[in-house]
């Protein structure tokens, strides 16, 4: 079914995405992550010593704190804390350092759709960018049900308000071995086994809802090897030039 | 530390990418099969009975990364190095710190790592070097030696539970006056013998602290940490240093030579210059900068100039590669 989208996008199409890392000096990693126009900030400080009361102090806790572009912390933010706190629960590695803290802090810059994706992006790499070990890569996109039954991804704020209901999804991202040639013959793509969150508004329908997951789950293919090649590039050249 | 931001005109963009690729041709770390990154997994020879080491994790049978790095493999054990992580303090390194609080028995420092270190009082020498127990007049007094805001040499004790402990037991560890502290990226500074370089021909002390402050600073002789009153001796128990009473002889000793301020900001610019471009520092590499900027006759702050960094990328790529001839 053929979809007219403001900007002239495909259904499946993403908007350009951008991410840098290591933006601020003091914090111990640090990145940004743009998807068309929106825009977030994320900061990762710790390992710190010592647990809040409620946390279990066998395992590391996580701490999130959301700040938005605008007004005071509202009701809205404290449940994407909840959210983006069970997410990099499940991602991080807790039981490397026991009784610690790990803050996160989000800081929106630009809201225009999508917003909670990509947070989970930027906290994942700023993540990434501080050295703590995880498990996997959290990869998250949107997928909007609109009123026409069709399925779109990432969709921008006028596409977000529009849609009948709308799906934040979280994978993981897919292993790949270093050796390069075993990847070359995966001629299917190795998908991503597993789902690590799903926030839900509005109303769809059953078979809505799964077709929105595998649409998403094709996707993370695609952002998961951006996420890749952000990362290694870096690394390998400032192996080379430390000498 | 705060990149320099180089405004390269397009001939110098060319050069800079050009030294850079025959950095890299030239590095012995082989790019493809060493690095990986998150959730890689990392082909091992599962009949040998692999030792899982940090940054790795066991996943459905396979060895997979938890971190962005190098895969170093040592007989059985594998695990993955990260290259710029936050500094890791190892028993035995030289760090400069700079005193954040005075507190009981001892002095917190910041090091540029994710928890502050302690100095403790017990850790430093006494100003008449006499050994003896700190007594609670020494408590009181401990302001007069170190306060906050002051630059500090010291090493690394035995790092025992989570804190880091420092010792400055020695004539060469404790408070450092007239110079620069810069601060770079830990991993720019490796290990080595010597971390206490003195540059004869300007007499500038050089100390590379393993957490990535770099101390350049006016050459002290031998590095007490007061000097002492000689009325004072005969009462042990009160210890004051001279801070207080410096007579217009002392500030005039105090004074630092115009010239040696100049190569003292020369160096701390050469220093500024290597970490911007990514190189390791080391006295050799920050000895050849200086050569390089004085030869080319440089004013100091020319230093920052696209034109020289540059030239330093280069000089150093030519450096490398005629040690690799040689061996």
């Amino acid at each position: 079914m053929e979809m007219d989208r403001p900007d002239g996008r495909s259904p499946n199409q993403l908007r350009p995405l951008a991410c840098s890392r290591s933006v601020l000096h003091r914090a111990h990693g640090s990145a940004t992550w743009a998807q068309g126009e929106t825009k977030v900030l994320a900061a990762v400080y710790g390992p710190k010593a010592g647990t809040k009361k409620n946390e279990n102090p066998e395992k590391a806790s996580i701490e999130i704190i959301w700040k938005p572009n605008t007004g005071h912390i509202g009701q809205a933010d404290r449940e994407h804390e909840m959210i983006l706190k069970k997410t990099f629960e499940s991602i991080c590695i807790r039981t490397i350092y026991p009784n610690t803290t790990t803050s996160i802090v989000v800081q929106v810059v630009h809201d225009d759709g999508a917003l909670l994706p990509c947070a989970i992006n930027a906290a994942c790499a700023a993540l990434v960018d501080a050295g703590i070990p995880l498990r996997h890569l959290a990869v998250a996109i949107c997928c909007s049900v609109t009123d026409n039954n069709c399925i779109i991804l990432d969709p921008s704020k006028q596409e977000e308000e529009k849609a009948k209901a709308f799906a934040y999804l979280v994978f993981p991202n897919t292993t790949v071995s270093v050796v390069p040639e075993k990847s070359l013959q995966a001629g299917s793509d190795p998908m991503a086994h597993g789902i690590i969150t799903s926030v839900t508004h509005g109303a769809m329908s059953v078979d809505d809802y799964l077709h929105c997951l595998e649409r998403g789950r094709a996707t993370t293919q695609r952002l998961s090897e951006f996420l890749r090649k952000n990362m290694e590039p870096k690394s390998t050249r400032e192996a080379s030039k430390a000498g | 530390m705060r990149e320099i931001q180089l405004q390269l005109n397009q001939t110098q963009k060319l050069r800079l990418q050009k030294v850079l690729e025959t950095l890299e041709s030239q590095s012995s770390i082989p790019n493809s099969d060493s690095s990986v990154t998150i959730s890689d997994s990392i082909s091992v020879n599962h009949e040998d009975g692999v030792l899982k080491g940090h940054g790795t994790t066991d996943h459905n049978g396979e060895v997979v990364a938890t971190l962005c790095g190098i895969v170093e493999r040592v007989n059985k054990l594998v695990y993955v190095r990260t290259l710029r992580s936050r500094y890791k303090p190892e028993d035995g390194d030289i760090v400069i710190g700079r005193v954040v609080e005075v507190a009981q028995k001892c002095w917190r420092l910041d090091i540029n790592c994710s928890q502050n270190a302690y100095l403790m009082l017990s850790a430093m020498n006494m100003p008449d070097g006499v050994q003896r127990r700190r007594t609670a007049v020494d408590e009181l007094n401990m302001r007069r030696i170190f306060e906050e805001g002051d630059v500090i040499c010291a090493e690394v004790r035995r790092s025992q539970h989570d804190d880091i402990h420092l010792q400055a037991r020695s004539q060469k560890y404790g408070k450092l006056n007239a110079g620069q502290l810069l601060t770079v990226a830990p991993y720019l500074v490796k290990r080595q013998k010597q971390h206490f370089h003195h540059l004869e021909k300007f007499d500038v002390d050089l100390i590379l602290g393993c957490n990535g402050f770099v101390w350049v600073g006016e050459h002290v002789e031998a590095r007490d940490v007061m000097v002492e009153d000689p009325v004072n001796l005969s009462d042990p128990q009160v210890l004051i240093p001279n801070e207080n009473s410096v007579s217009l002889e002392e500030q005039d000793k105090n004074y630092t030579a115009l010239e040696t301020r100049n190569y003292i900001c020369r160096a701390a610019n050469a220093v500024r210059v290597l970490s911007t471009l990514g190189f390791t520092i080391t006295l050799e590499s920050i000895k050849e900068v200086i050569d390089l900027s004085i030869s080319a006759n440089l004013d100091i702050h020319d230093m920052f100039g696209s034109e020289f960094c540059v030239l330093v990328a280069e000089k150093e790529a030519e450096r490398r590669s005629s040690s690799k001839r040689k061996r």
